[in-house]
Parts: C-alpha cells; sequence; structure tokens
C-alpha cells in the first residue's frame, strides 16, 4: 500500500457471526471507534422460492410463498391469494376477509413483540427481552389456538380462508388483548423512561423525513421518521376499509422513535382486533376460484409488520403461475443503514440494523443486470457445479 | 427519568412458581385446532386426486387397487408433510382429517413414516404384490 493512501480500518462482521442470528455480512470501515462507512452484502440465504413457485400449481404455491417469512407468514400468503383472487374476478366473502384483517393484526402483534425483545436483547437489556417473549407466548397461543399453529398459520386458501372465530375463541382474543395492552403499556413507560436504555437509543441513528424518503425506507422504519404511509390507511385490502386503522407515526427518527412507533401501532391492533370480534361479519368462508386462473398479471400490495409487501403476480392462464415476484419490506430498509450508520460509534451498529427490525431469508432475490455488450450466459447444472468446485479450490 | 424501570418486574418474578413444564412427564395439550397426522378414511373416497394434487410437499400418494370398485390406498409420507391442511380442504368427501392429539412423531429411522391407509384387504393385497417402500423412495419427487 502506498504511504500517501489515507489508511482504512474494516471491521467485517459475518456471514456466520455469533452475535448475528441470520447470515449477513457487514463490512464497516473505522476511524477509532467512529463508523465512516458502511457495506451490505446480502444473497447467503437464497433459496429459489420465486422459481419455485412456477414449477407449482396455484394452491401448492400459497404453502410455498408462506414459507418466504418464518415470522408475517399470514401476510404473504394474504398477499399473494388477494392477487390471484384479483385475477380470478372473484372476491372472498366478508367474513373471509374479516378474518385475514384479524390474523394479519394478531400476528403484527408478536412480531412487534419479538423485534422489541431482540432490539433490547442488542442493546444489553436483556431483562426486557426476556419480559417481553414471555408475554409474546400470550399471543403465540392465541393464534395457535385460532388457527391451529404458531408459525406457519395456513389460514388462506385461494377464495377465502379455513378458519372460523366461534364466541369462545373471541371472548379468548379480548382477554389476551386484555392483557397485552396492560403489559405494552409498561414496556412503552420502560422505553421511554429509563435512563440505562435511553441512553443507547436516544439520537442514535437518526434519520431525516427527507432521507427516509430519499432512501425508500417502509413501515415502522419510515413512520419513526414522520413518513404517513401506510397501505392499510392507503390501499385498504381486505377489510381494512370496514375495520379502518389509525396511522401512528413520531417525528423523533431515532432509535427511540421507533420503540415508540411499534408498540404505539399495536395499541391500534388491539383496538381493531376488538372491532374485528364484536362487528365480525356473517357470511360462508370460501367463494369459489377455478382451477386455471385466466390469463393476465396483477400486483397486490399489503402492509407487513415491517412495511410495504409487494407481490407481482402473471397468469399464462394455466394451473400454474408464470411468474410471480415478491418485494419484502427489510430489503428496501437495508439502504438506510449504510447512510445513517455513519458518524456512529461501532458499538451502536448491532442496535442500528436490529432498529429496521431485519429479516435476512425475506431478502434474498436473485436479480439478473443487463449490461450492453454482454451478453446472457446459460449454465447447466453440471457447469455450475464445476465452476463452484473450482471457486473454493 | 428512572433507573432500573424492570425491577419491580424481577422482584414479582421472586414469588411465582416456574412455568417450566416437565415434558415427557407432564404433556400441555394441544389446541383442538392443532394440525397433527393426517388421517384417511377409505369410505367416500373416488380417487379424485384433489389432496395429491394440491399438495405442496408431495407428501401424499393415492394407489389405485380396482378403479371400477373405488378402492384406493393412502400412502402418506408423513416426514414430507408440512401439516398445513390443504389436503382436507381440498377433499370433498370428507376422507381426511388431521388428529390434534398426535404430534409427537419423531423417529430415529425414514422407514416409520411411509405410512399406508385403506382397507385391511387392499392393504393385503398391496404389500403382496409390492415390497415395502424403501426409505429412499422418498427423494425421487
Amino acid at each position: 500500500m502506498e504511504a500517501k493512501e489515507p489508511k482504512k480500518f474494516i471491521v467485517p462482521i459475518g456471514p456466520q457471526h455469533p452475535a448475528l442470528k441470520e447470515p449477513g455480512h457487514f463490512e464497516f470501515s473505522v476511524d477509532g471507534e467512529i463508523v465512516t462507512g458502511a457495506s451490505i452484502r446480502l444473497g447467503y440465504v437464497h433459496r429459489g422460492i420465486e422459481k419455485g413457485t412456477e414449477q407449482r400449481n396455484w394452491i401448492q404455491n400459497i404453502y410455498l410463498l408462506e414459507r418466504v417469512c418464518g415470522i408475517c407468514s399470514h401476510v404473504h400468503a394474504m398477499a399473494y391469494t388477494l392477487g390471484v383472487e384479483k385475477l380470478a374476478g372473484v372476491t372472498a366473502p366478508p367474513r373471509a376477509q374479516a378474518i385475514r384483517e384479524l390474523v394479519a393484526e394478531l400476528e403484527r402483534i408478536h412480531s412487534h413483540m419479538l423485534w422489541l425483545g431482540v432490539a433490547a436483547h442488542e442493546g444489553g437489556f436483556d431483562t426486557l427481552f426476556m419480559y417481553s417473549w414471555r408475554d409474546r407466548e400470550v399471543v403465540m397461543d392465541l393464534l395457535e389456538s385460532l388457527t391451529g399453529n404458531r408459525v406457519h398459520y395456513s389460514t388462506n386458501v385461494l377464495g377465502g380462508v379455513k378458519i372460523d372465530v366461534t364466541p369462545e375463541l373471541a371472548d379468548t382474543i379480548r382477554k389476551g388483548c386484555d392483557f397485552l395492552e396492560e403489559r405494552l403499556q409498561h414496556y412503552l413507560r420502560v422505553v421511554t423512561t429509563d435512563e440505562t436504555f435511553l441512553a443507547r437509543t436516544r439520537g442514535v441513528g437518526p434519520m431525516t423525513l427527507e432521507q427516509a424518503e430519499l432512501l425508500g425506507a417502509v413501515g415502522p422504519t419510515a413512520r419513526a421518521s414522520g413518513v404517513t404511509r401506510d397501505i392499510r390507511i392507503d390501499a385498504p385490502y381486505a377489510s381494512y376499509a370496514e375495520f379502518p386503522v389509525t396511522v401512528v407515526t413520531d417525528n423523533g427518527g431515532d432509535l427511540t422513535a421507533r420503540f415508540v412507533v411499534r408498540i404505539k401501532e399495536l395499541f391500534e391492533s388491539c383496538r381493531v382486533i376488538r372491532q374485528i370480534l364484536d362487528n365480525m361479519p356473517e357470511s360462508e368462508l370460501v367463494a369459489k376460484v377455478p382451477r386455471r386462473i385466466p390469463a393476465g398479471e396483477t400486483i397486490s400490495r399489503v402492509e407487513a409488520p415491517r412495511g410495504e409487501l409487494f407481490y407481482y403476480i402473471k397468469s399464462g392462464g394455466g394451473d400454474r403461475p408464470e411468474r410471480v415476484k415478491s418485494r419484502t419490506p427489510s430489503l428496501c430498509n437495508w439502504s438506510t443503514i449504510s447512510t445513517v450508520a455513519v458518524g456512529h460509534k461501532l458499538a451502536d451498529m448491532p442496535m442500528l440494523l436490529a432498529g429496521i427490525d431485519p429479516c435476512f431469508s425475506c431478502n434474498d432475490r436473485m436479480i439478473q443486470i443487463r449490461r450492453k455488450g454482454h451478453e446472457d450466459q446459460l449454465w447447466t447444472w453440471e457447469q455450475l457445479r464445476r465452476y463452484g468446485i473450482e471457486y473454493y479450490r | 427519568m428512572t433507573i432500573g424501570s424492570m425491577i419491580g418486574d424481577i422482584v414479582e418474578s421472586l414469588f411465582k412458581k416456574p412455568v417450566t413444564q416437565q415434558y415427557p412427564f407432564e404433556r400441555k395439550e394441544a389446541p383442538e385446532r392443532f394440525r397433527g397426522r393426517v388421517h384417511y378414511e377409505p369410505g367416500g373416497c373416488t380417487g379424485c386426486q384433489l389432496c395429491v394434487k394440491d399438495c405442496p410437499a408431495y407428501a401424499l400418494e393415492l394407489i389405485t387397487i380396482d378403479k371400477a370398485a373405488k378402492r384406493f390406498v393412502m400412502r402418506y409420507h408423513m416426514d414430507r408433510c408440512v401439516y398445513c391442511g390443504q389436503c382436507v380442504i381440498s377433499c370433498r368427501f370428507s376422507s381426511l382429517r388431521m388428529a390434534h392429539d398426535e404430534w409427537e412423531l419423531a423417529a430415529t429411522s425414514r422407514s416409520p413414516f411411509v405410512i399406508d391407509y385403506g382397507l385391511p384387504e387392499d392393504l393385503a393385497t398391496l404389500h403382496g404384490t409390492e415390497a415395502e417402500p424403501e426409505p429412499d423412495a422418498c427423494r425421487n419427487v
């Protein structure tokens, strides 16, 4: 290295690292303890799900796409089924739509409480982590007794839902919401008043409204910077038109604001869950959807716990899709990190990363960049294998 | 501004019983809707194969013994099953159901996971003419 070049010290983290729960590679260039640049590399858990959908029929794909994400499995299946129903020209009955919204809001509670625990853990506040996860079990049990599973609820079918809400179940959910609301009030108090914890979050990673718009942030990450954008309100789907939610924003833009926005969203979720249970429309649960979906293309947008989830679905008129593309919210939020990280201490990085509620396996898509003068290459499995062996030799 | 705002929770927990269950000795009952092992009743089955076509994990095989007499054997690969419940929804004749109390399904080899459901005489016909499925047969999806 030439002596004149400014010396850079790079701290690499991952893809395998004891502090990371999922594989991702981060490079932070530091000057002493202060981060001067950050870069992110993803793609270690690419599973080829989008391609996989082209080999399965419309019904099988519900369950494949549900597995894009383990935390927000219901919204993926809901976005896909809403899109396919739109293509088929079928609308699910009102009760089915209300149940979809109910499960989606319960899922939001479990997802945000999971995040609350993880973010507190990254900040070294393990007491909050343990207690918020203990209380999260309440909503997990509610989801299990309502849908039959803790993680992959498999509630959606084409044209409706599989499960109904009985009056007894509705009472259990109401009681669960009462308990959760009380606990969440406590946690809101903790994250906004505990001095030790505020020292880790207040003023860390501030993102202005302009930055959030420019970097394409979505979901609670954007709303914590004052962006009033929420698909549930902007483009209501399922039964969000009948049972609306109000958007929760904060102007802080820092980590404290993200805690506040996410917890306040849960009060809103609890409120709308009660509203749905009290005014559940009466109708059948499933509308008939043909096995072959008419040719056409459509988009479908829903608000996942992490932000806007986007699906593009193309049908050629057969019993399986020609193309399914999904854009998950985590991917949109990554770009905020590399900008916001600059100027902070290296020790703040885990909290900053956790602050956008990243979901690694959701991110991993393959993109093809077409450049002029470069021919497309088609490799066989054998060639790829040989290339892989050579690469790692 | 406070310091140690969660000390109250910790002190409260000191006086509570542990919530951990001694699992193999005490079992928490699964909820009524829990999706466990799939069961097949050959009675109403017409052999329409919708369950086989819609299974996202390719866990079901319907073996025809006698098509005219509507006699079928359902081969269920429990290790491939993702317990989504689509087969139960797809079946128009209520031949399939999921047991909520059968969830301890682990085994040390693959062979116990291949389960044949059907009338005893059909199973005898099948097993008389066909050898037991190899554990590796599960790979040929």
